[in-house]
């Protein structure tokens, strides 16, 4: 049986998120094909319940990816969207999930490294991790 | 629910490197329901190829498409005119981005890029199909004014350059020095409060003694840095310094400082108030060469961290040694320091040298200045944000240098942080442009994207109301919360905190979101 690929849903600010995800691929950075951008139009937008929808959809793990947190466009979405992190982390935990699983990042739109070490991180986790829901009964 | 769906394959961003199976895509999507026409375009960029793509959608009737390309920001906006021209309004058309979220980083594994791609494909599809016409609203400018708020170099340059497109300028200046503007000119004058959007602000300004209303469309900050206040240590020890701009006015009034000058990168060497600024090290030199012209017999020395001189400036320093400007550069850990009680020598050690040298000098220059400190004030006063430096902070530093968050608000200059002549009178130049621009379409269009509230969920908790930056959410005369479409960016937050889910972000609800990533799982790759 091939080894298992982690299945990431990435939560993607249109503003440095995505900038940030296009100059990685322009600078020639590669990054592993599992993560599965949604493009929202700030990070502050991302509901728990999205988050939640998408581990209950199949997902291993679920990052949302914002501006920094000084810099962001829409002034304090990224700060919200740290908060609605933290937040479904904590529910996770009573659940008995591994709030590793979920995780935000910021980036600026110059920083080229930012999202492919971001995926390379999830992926670790996955790997280390599992598929979710391995340690249970079967999906 | 019934729709037209056109899917356009650009090869220009997704044949370059030739790893996904264009035809198998092609199959998959004209496979796909609500599809009517599936076409690959040479580039869609391309005003030929554009024009093909827009018959085929003419004749099939389209009123969503999908268009399987490049980042969203970076395809030709001709593409959003044509199609808005065939019936299909922007916020319908999905960019799917497989150039770089696919074809560039998954080179190595070809297989797995074409899944991606596939399932990509497929969320556009199951998101399009989803997605609603969205209306959009206008509303007439009530004057076509911009409001100038500093009349300093960069101001200076905005105005010109808005006045030469037809803008009528109104140039707001606290102090009264000498000015030149081709609009009006208010000098004494600062703005204490606003109200309003991109298009009709209100601006409350205090004009000497009166405050007053002043109605504007635009407005540019060009507030300047924090030219007449110094910060830091050593400008404490020493209450006779001055700021390098000030000696530049010495020398073009040909007064003589006193001698020895010696010029300070900043005077805050912890870098905790005062950062040392890029244009500090061009400019210090600069004005050390000409001075060494101008008085050769004056003792010039440069004391600083790490001097960069920058493409050209590489001559001034050249030129700077040459006429005997001394250069003194020291380490963070071991700042210059000046005794309070002998305010005129200045102790550093020099770090090429590894000992410790004591100046006597006659006058003290600082390169480095602080940020303006009416910039929180203006900042407030125009619900825009500032960044941690103290400047107003600008949209992106490389898509929006000289606009602010908030739509007919632009700033220039010194005011995001304090820069070089030239610099700022480029950026007041670019400024000036796009607040012409922004004041020559006479009308506020605005809905589209933006959020929706369903009042009989909502439990008026006031969490929008504190949560959103640009304050559109209030209680409207229901009881219940409502959104003012003209304030409101779009961002979503709101949709996102809200305990009743009540409001929803028209084009990113809920439903839309959770199918995108649901039929994203789907694929396996």
């Amino acid at each position: 049986m091939a080894a298992h690929r982690p299945r990431i849903v990435g939560f993607c600010c249109e503003r440095h998120g995505m900038d940030a995800v296009v100059l990685a691929a322009r600078s020639g950075k590669t990054h592993d094909a599992s993560v599965r951008l949604v493009q929202v139009p700030c990070s502050g937008r991302v509901d728990g319940l999205h988050i939640l929808k998408a581990l209950e959809d199949g997902a291993d793990a679920v990052v949302v990816l914002g501006c920094l947190e000084k810099n962001c466009y829409y002034d304090t979405g990224s700060i919200e969207g740290r908060k609605r992190v933290a937040y479904v982390k904590s529910m996770l935990k009573e659940a008995g999930v591994e709030p590793e699983r979920v995780e935000m990042f910021n980036a600026a739109s110059t920083n080229a490294w930012a999202f492919p070490e971001m995926v390379s991180k999830m992926a670790d986790v996955v790997k280390r991790l599992g598929p979710l829901g391995s340690g249970g009964e079967e999906r | 629910m019934k729709c037209n769906i056109q899917v356009v394959i650009c090869e220009c961003c997704v044949s370059k490197p030739a790893l996904l199976d264009i035809p198998a895509l092609q199959k998959i999507a004209s496979e796909a329901g609500n599809v009517t026409s599936v076409i690959i375009a040479d580039a869609v960029c391309d005003g030929e190829n554009l024009s093909g793509v827009m018959k085929e959608a003419r004749e099939k009737e389209v009123d969503r498409a999908i268009v399987l390309a490049c980042h969203k920001r970076d395809v030709d906006p001709s593409l959003f005119k044509a199609y808005a021209r065939a019936g299909v309004p922007a916020n319908l058309i999905e960019i799917v981005n497989l150039r770089e979220e696919v074809v560039l980083p998954g080179a190595a594994e070809p297989e797995r890029a074409q899944a991606k791609a596939e399932a990509k494909l497929n969320a556009a599809v199951a998101r399009v199909r989803m997605l609603e016409p969205l209306e959009k609203d206008t509303e007439e400018m009530r004057t076509r004014n911009i409001v100038i708020i500093g009349a300093g170099v960069a101001g200076q340059a905005a105005a010109e350059v808005a006045a030469r497109s037809g803008a009528h300028t109104i140039m707001i200046e606290k102090t009264g020095k000498s000015l030149k503007s081709p609009g009006v000119l208010m000098p004494h004058t600062t703005v204490i409060d606003g109200k309003g959007y991109g298009g009709n602000f209100t601006l409350r300004i205090k004009a000497g003694e009166k405050v007053e209303d002043l109605d504007c469309a635009a407005v540019i900050v060009a507030t300047g840095g924090g030219w007449a206040t110094l910060k830091g240590p050593l400008a404490k020890a020493c209450k006779d310094a001055i700021p390098l701009f000030k000696l530049h006015e010495k020398l073009e009034s040909d007064t003589t400082p006193a001698g020895p000058v010696v010029i300070v990168d900043t005077p805050d060497p912890s870098g905790k108030n005062v950062k040392v600024q890029d244009f500090a090290w061009e400019e210090s030199l600069e004005t050390a060469a000409r001075l060494k012209k101008a008085k050769p017999d004056t003792d010039v020395w440069i004391v600083f961290q790490e001097m960069r001189a920058f493409g050209l400036s590489e001559l001034a320093y050249k030129e700077a040694a040459e006429l005997g400007v001394r250069f003194v550069r020291y380490d963070k850990p071991a700042p210059p320091k000046i005794d309070p009680k002998e305010p005129t020598k200045l102790t550093v050690k020099d770090s090429a040298q590894a000992e410790v040298i004591s100046i006597n000098f006659g006058t003290l220059v600082f390169a480095s200045i602080p940020a303006n400190a009416d910039n929180a004030r203006i900042a407030d006063a125009l619900r825009i944000p500032m960044s941690p430096e103290g400047g107003v902070r600008r949209g992106s530093m490389q898509r929006w240098p000289v606009s602010t968050p908030r739509p007919g608000v632009f700033v220039c200059g010194s005011a995001l942080f304090p820069k070089s002549r030239a610099v700022a009178e480029a950026e007041g130049t670019a400024a000036g442009e796009l607040a012409a621009e922004f004041v020559k379409k006479g009308e506020i269009e605005f809905g589209g994207i933006i959020a929706k509230v369903e009042q009989e969920k909502c439990s008026a908790c006031l969490t929008c109301v504190r949560t959103c930056p640009y304050e559109a959410p209030f209680i409207g005369e229901a009881g219940k919360i409502e959104i003012k479409a003209q304030l409101c960016q779009g961002c979503g937050m709101c949709a996102g905190i809200c305990p009743s889910k009540a409001i929803e972000l028209l084009n990113y609800t809920d439903d839309q979101l959770g199918t995108e990533a649901r039929t994203l799982l789907g694929g396996d790759f």
